[in-house]
């Protein structure tokens, strides 16, 4: 994925933010990579090298925590995040069923953000809410039991709530 | 260190120095036991990644690894045993059914560290029972003197730490799992990186999946 | 008191906190509404304990917003406590039963989970007014040794998975004379299908923190870690606040309590890999590496944290401390068995009724926990297995329902404490499936550094597919025996030496659901998706009910010359949204297996 002149230069500024409040101890060279998939979203290569220098690594060190965890994202996610559980009891009660629908619905694969960059669809490894099985998370947010016709529901919850605010952005112009 | 100690390799009285590691004390006594990953500048901290040098030690309940287990004054190692052989030779055919294997047209046949393996334990290149698991990564070209190839890869690591030694350290492990690789920052091809084409990661590779081409 | 630890907030606790502080607000009650944690009973959530002078304090379960507003109508500003919502009282009175008197309330001993969704995991002062922090006080002005000798009598193992004796592990750390040591409370609780540690973080954290300063106090470290998975932000809040509120209380930080010991404790949070919760590569990943296990020895009890003396120890373990400094050796070894002591905290989850968090004492028998903690079977359906320790551990069968559980016996049954993941499964779950699905997490939690993990289990991996697709052939029974058989001896942690388990176990006690899938293309329990079908019985089919025809998000239903529905079986995703949606009246659409009767059945009806 090529990034725009934008995207470089506000995840190289990030970045040296992010360093200035870390020491070049490399027990911290973890903290700071999360620190900056916070505030951008994803680890795109500008931020890594510049993480690598700070600590005085190898870029390619850098390149192999980032792709190692799969916390980190080396491409930017979708402004609704989709995250569905995998774990035991969510497999149990159909975790994989609801996977299917969110791709079916959203057109993507699992990892993958859609073309407008509205939704991106990832797999989380047990969020700990086995009893409230299978849950899926949308921007963080827990939704329990869920069934494909509820992830019908909340993306048309979404869309409802897209059109509310694109219908107040045209009233505020 | 400097002290010299006495054991015994498969019935063989042998000395090493106090400190090595069982495979070097075999190794430089001319006993074979397979391995691919270790490199005896770093047996204090091996990487044990490989799997293939594993042993018996008299006393011990399981089979080791040769690589980890420090020569101990009076120690008895037997390198072969049926079930130290079915070991070795499992982890042997795992490798082998995610290598490439293409003998015939491998500039490595001859002098890789694979077909010494299983020329010593006489085991099949190609595992029966497994299925192949190529990834059928690209194979890359870029650089005009180094050509890697990710699909012969064993992943022992000894060309990432010959490029930090000898080269200019672009070489690293990333991702995991099954899909762990030896790659370059962002993947990028050997050529538009910093390589300085030293063929040191070649040298070391036991494999053929690095290969020098004296152009 | 609202539960509201992450469970609870997933039902919708939060919403509910919000009703009661509006109706109470409305009415201009006075009260204290309090966010509490989890008392492990989440089946019935989200859950409101209310406390009133002059009666019991009562649980609701399953609250509505309804419900809620209801209580404090009624409840709050009357006087009825609406008992016919009431879970049961938390004190002993005279008209509703308490906890203990329900079966599960006899079975389950809570030591570590005793104060869990009672007390305010955000005041320090509510757990110090439970005893917190005396056992701390206590042993500060003993010597390490004591401390390090009293755990050891105590026989506690650690909570973690492998049992190993926690004092022992103190004991290493403590000989070795280096003036910087690090404990680390390892909260990177990864098995799919447990959540212990994520409530005990959440309900009561200023037990773990206690638990880590005695550790600190004993092994003579005064830097300490929580390594906490990014993935439990509310755990790592509460954590942080509770750091926040020892220290201005002087329980951590420089002199506490007034004497020289000083200890500063950090959080480090994991960034999503299982293997991290393996010591070594829990090290390597606070070192700013991948987290890629090493080879042990030297254990990190020698050799830790940048080459330091380091006690890596589980939030459970941890949690116990307390308690046992503060009550003796004795009085912890009275609980539990005589090898492994104490009790035992469960992720009840799966197919029982009552899931949630269980603490029993060790020793306990499997059918306990099931049907007197658990309430049985769900749906009136048939037990099959209980899937215990997660991608370690192993499942077992009916014959084990009468095995007492500890470290040791589930061992020898093939399955493992781990952390106390507990699935219990029933008929309709496909034991190929389950070790597939195990399998297939472990062989993408596998850091890839050794072979028999990497591959073995990618190969492993290979075959359970194809038998799950109906694809396998009888020889590949043997071939996964063997390569479990090795990867188990040849990996280099004890990821890959333990990842074979599931597999193993489901061999030995539902070999013939392997053969089924291999031999008639059948799976037994209508489970594995590409061995079923589903149709719908035209002799029960309503006709003029279209509930099928709109659940379905493919419109692979149809309606024929008859009106009777059909499913398009070239089109159908096999969602069971169909299942779900005829009425339970008519229960016309069904499970075929293998596909192929659909066509037999087609046949049938001409």
């Amino acid at each position: 994925m090529k990034l725009t002149n934008e995207e470089k230069t506000a995840a190289i500024e990030t970045s040296l933010r992010v360093l200035s409040n870390y020491n070049q101890e490399k027990g911290s060279l973890i903290p700071t990579l999360q620190q900056i998939q916070n505030e951008l979203g994803y680890v795109p290569s500008p931020a890594m090298e510049v993480v690598a220098e700070h600590f005085n690594v190898m870029k390619v060190d850098v390149y192999s925590i980032v792709t190692f965890y799969n916390q980190f994202r080396l491409t930017p996610p979708g402004k609704n995040q989709v995250k569905v559980c995998m774990g035991t009891a969510c497999h149990m009660r159909g975790g994989n069923i609801i996977m299917d629908s969110w791709k079916r619905r959203l057109e993507i694969d699992c990892g993958e953000t859609s073309e407008d960059r509205e939704f991106s669809l990832d797999r989380v490894a047990c969020v700990g809410c086995c009893t409230q099985a299978p849950v899926t998370l949308i921007n963080d947010e827990i939704h329990a039991k869920v069934t494909p016709t509820r992830v019908e529901g909340l993306l048309y919850a979404y869309q409802l709530d897209k059109d509310k605010e694109n219908k107040k952005a045209g009233e505020d112009n | 260190m400097g002290k010299k100690i006495n054991l015994t390799i498969d019935g063989k009285k042998i000395q090493a120095m106090e400190g090595d590691k069982i495979l070097w004390a075999a190794l430089e006594n001319d006993i074979y036991i397979p391995h691919l990953c270790a490199m005896k500048e770093q047996q204090q901290s091996p990487f044990a990644g490989c799997r293939l040098c594993f042993i018996e030690i008299e006393g011990k309940p399981r089979p080791v690894a040769a690589c980890t287990e420090p020569a101990l004054e009076g120690m008895v190692v037997n390198t072969r045993s049926e079930s130290i052989d079915r070991l070795v030779e499992a982890g042997f055919n795992l490798i082998m059914s995610n290598h490439h294997i293409d003998c015939k047209n491998c500039a490595a046949s001859g002098a890789c560290e694979l077909q010494k393996i299983a020329k010593e334990r006489k085991i099949r290149l190609k595992p029966k029972k497994l299925v192949q698991l190529d990834m059928n990564l690209p194979k890359d070209h870029s650089k005009d003197c180094i050509i890697y190839d990710p699909n012969k890869c064993v992943l022992c690591g000894r060309c990432v730490t010959a490029c930090r030694t000898e080269g200019t350290a672009v070489l690293g492990l990333a991702y995991r799992g099954f899909e762990r690789m030896v790659t370059t920052f962002g993947d990028i091809p050997l050529g538009e990186t910093e390589c300085s084409g030293c063929g040191s990661c070649a040298n070391v590779c036991p494999a053929g999946a690095l290969i020098q081409t004296n152009k | 008191m609202v539960g509201a630890a992450t469970c609870g907030r997933a039902a919708g606790a939060q919403n509910i906190t919000k009703v009661i502080r509006d109706e109470l607000a409305s009415r201009q009650i006075e009260a204290t509404v309090i966010e509490v944690g989890c008392m492990g009973h989440c089946y019935a959530e989200p859950l409101v304990l209310i406390q009133k002078p002059d009666n019991p304090t009562i649980c609701y379960g399953y609250v509505s917003e309804g419900l809620a507003s209801m209580l404090v109508r009624e409840f709050i500003a009357g006087d009825d406590p609406c008992i016919e919502f009431a879970l049961a009282a938390m004190e002993v009175n005279d008209f509703i039963p308490t906890f203990e008197d329900f079966p599960r309330g006899m079975v389950e001993k809570k030591v570590v989970m005793q104060h869990c969704g009672i007390i305010d995991p955000e005041n320090i002062d509510h757990y110090i007014a439970n005893g917190g922090y005396e056992a701390l006080a206590k042993a500060i002005h003993k010597s390490g040794e004591e401390v390090v000798s009293e755990i050891k009598t105590s026989g506690l193992r650690g909570r973690g998975g492998a049992g190993f004796p926690t004092g022992v592990k103190w004991e290493t750390c403590r000989q070795f004379k280096e003036d910087v040591k690090y404990v680390i409370c390892n909260a990177d609780e990864g098995d799919p299908g447990a959540f212990m540690d994520r409530t005990l973080l959440e309900s009561n954290p200023h037990q773990v923190l206690e638990g880590l300063a005695l550790a600190a106090h004993a092994v003579g470290a005064s830097k300490g870690y929580l390594y906490i998975r990014a993935e439990y932000p509310l755990a790592v809040e509460r954590i942080e606040k509770a750091i926040n509120q020892a220290e201005e209380s002087g329980l951590l930080g420089e002199s506490i309590l007034g004497t020289d010991f000083n200890l500063t404790l950090e959080i480090f949070q994991g960034s999503g890999a299982f293997v991290c919760g393996e010591e070594t590569a829990l090290i390597a990943s606070m070192e700013g590496e991948p987290g890629i296990p090493r080879h042990r020895p030297p254990f990190p009890a020698e050799a830790g944290l940048w080459g330091k003396p380091t006690v890596i120890n589980n939030v459970k373990t941890l949690s116990y401390i307390p308690h046992i400094i503060r009550k003796g050796a004795d009085w912890f070894r009275e609980t539990g068995t005589p090898d492994s002591p104490g009790t035992a905290v469960f992720a009840l989850a799966g197919k029982v009724i009552n899931t949630g968090l269980v603490e029993v004492p060790m020793g306990v028998t499997l059918s306990q926990l099931v049907y007197d903690v658990g309430s049985g079977i769900d749906g009136g359906k048939q037990f099959k297995a209980v899937q215990i320790g997660g991608p370690s551990g192993g499942c077992l069968p009916e014959s084990f329902l009468e095995t007492a559980i500890d470290f040791d016996s589930l061992n020898q049954a093939g399955a493992m404490m781990g952390s106390g993941g507990m699935v219990v499964m029933d008929e309709d779950d496909c034991m190929v499936e389950i070790a597939r699905y195990f399998l297939d997490f472990t062989q993408n939690e596998s850091c890839g550094k050794c072979t028999f993990c990497r591959l073995g289990t990618k190969q492993m991996l290979e075959i359970l597919e194809r038998i799950t697709k109906g694809e396998g052939a009888l020889e590949d029974i043997d071939t996964l025996l063997n390569l479990a058989k090795n990867v188990k001896t040849g990996s280099l942690c004890n990821l890959g030496k333990t990842a074979p388990n599931p597999v193993l176990s489901t061999l030995k006690h539902f070999r013939n659901e392997y053969e089924a899938h291999i031999t008639e293309g059948r799976c037994p329990s209508l489970m594995c998706l590409n061995l079923i079908a589903y149709y719908i019985l035209p002799d029960k089919c309503e006709r003029s009910c279209d509930a099928c025809i709109g659940s379905c998000p493919v419109e692979s239903i149809f309606s024929n010359e008859d009106r009777i529905k059909v499913v398009d079986q070239e089109k159908c995703v096999k969602c069971k949204s169909c299942m779900d949606a005829c009425p339970p009246q008519y229960s016309a659409v069904v499970k075929l297996s293998p596909p192929e009767l659909v066509q037999e059945k087609e046949n049938d009806n001409g």
